[in-house]
């Protein structure tokens, strides 16, 4: 597919692979939230799985494309991916300020 | 003087979707494609920001969830809050220094210093202060 030896399409892949699981940590502990702030806690937990399950099922897509512009055709940078992983984590962590500062917690 | 040439064939660069063209030409702003490495080492130095954010978030999450009997409410939801405006801010501004990377990469421009790097180290500072006095004031 590519002949680079610094494998730049495979090490590109692995920092998407870690942060989808650092986003599934980041789900497990939302977990923790669910018996003090109910459901609205639980849609944290979802989100937070959803982005991750995202970036797993474009991954595919993601490294062929990397992979195509290290053996040479034209790759633009992705915008789109960058934008909306920081997009998620800027909603995810404004969500749980409003839960922390504004939910009431459930006994 | 070879490889200077080569990053001006592209300054239109072809065989990108044209949704994809459209908000890249927007965002982007111009210049010609950088080598391919630049791009993905831009994009996974972004990623490490994000991770790091992401700790942020997890850290404020758990602050929340783990402190209740040791530290007051008020307290509590400080540092959880302080945690989670912390990583808020660096994953934003993850993006926009990804950008500004990738837009001084199309000028052949030297690059942007990164501003969430002081971010990240004051705030990291504000909240271990902040919970230092919290820990030393705290009735035993």
């Amino acid at each position: 597919m590519h002949d680079d030896p610094g494998l730049q399409p495979e090490r590109t892949d692995l920092a998407w692979r870690r942060t989808s699981l650092t986003l599934i940590s980041a789900a497990c502990i939302f977990l923790r939230w669910v018996p003090h702030y109910g459901w609205f806690a639980g849609t944290l937990v979802a989100a937070s799985l959803l982005v991750a399950l995202g970036i797993a099922l474009t991954q595919r897509r993601r490294y062929h494309r990397a992979a195509s512009g290290i053996g040479g055709a034209a790759m633009t940078a992705n915008v789109r991916a960058t934008a909306a992983i920081a997009g998620s984590v800027v909603v995810l962590a404004g969500l749980g300020i409003y839960t922390v500062l504004f939910l009431p917690l459930q006994r | 003087m070879t490889g200077h040439e080569e990053t001006h064939d592209s300054s239109h660069a072809g065989g990108e979707a044209p949704d994809r063209r459209g908000l890249s030409a927007w965002a982007l702003g111009g210049g010609t494609e950088p080598d391919a490495r630049f791009t993905l080492a831009n994009e996974r130095t972004f990623l490490a920001w994000i991770r790091t954010s992401l700790a942020m978030v997890a850290g404020g999450i758990a602050v929340e969830a783990f402190t209740s009997e040791l530290f007051a409410p008020e307290i509590r939801k400080t540092v959880a809050v302080l945690l989670l405006l912390l990583g808020l801010v660096t994953a934003g501004g993850s993006f926009f220094r990804w950008l500004n990377v990738e837009r001084a990469m199309r000028h052949q421009a030297p690059l942007p210093v990164p501003l969430i790097a002081p971010i990240l180290a004051a705030g990291g500072a504000i909240v271990a202060a902040v919970l230092i006095v919290f820990v030393i004031g705290r009735p035993a």
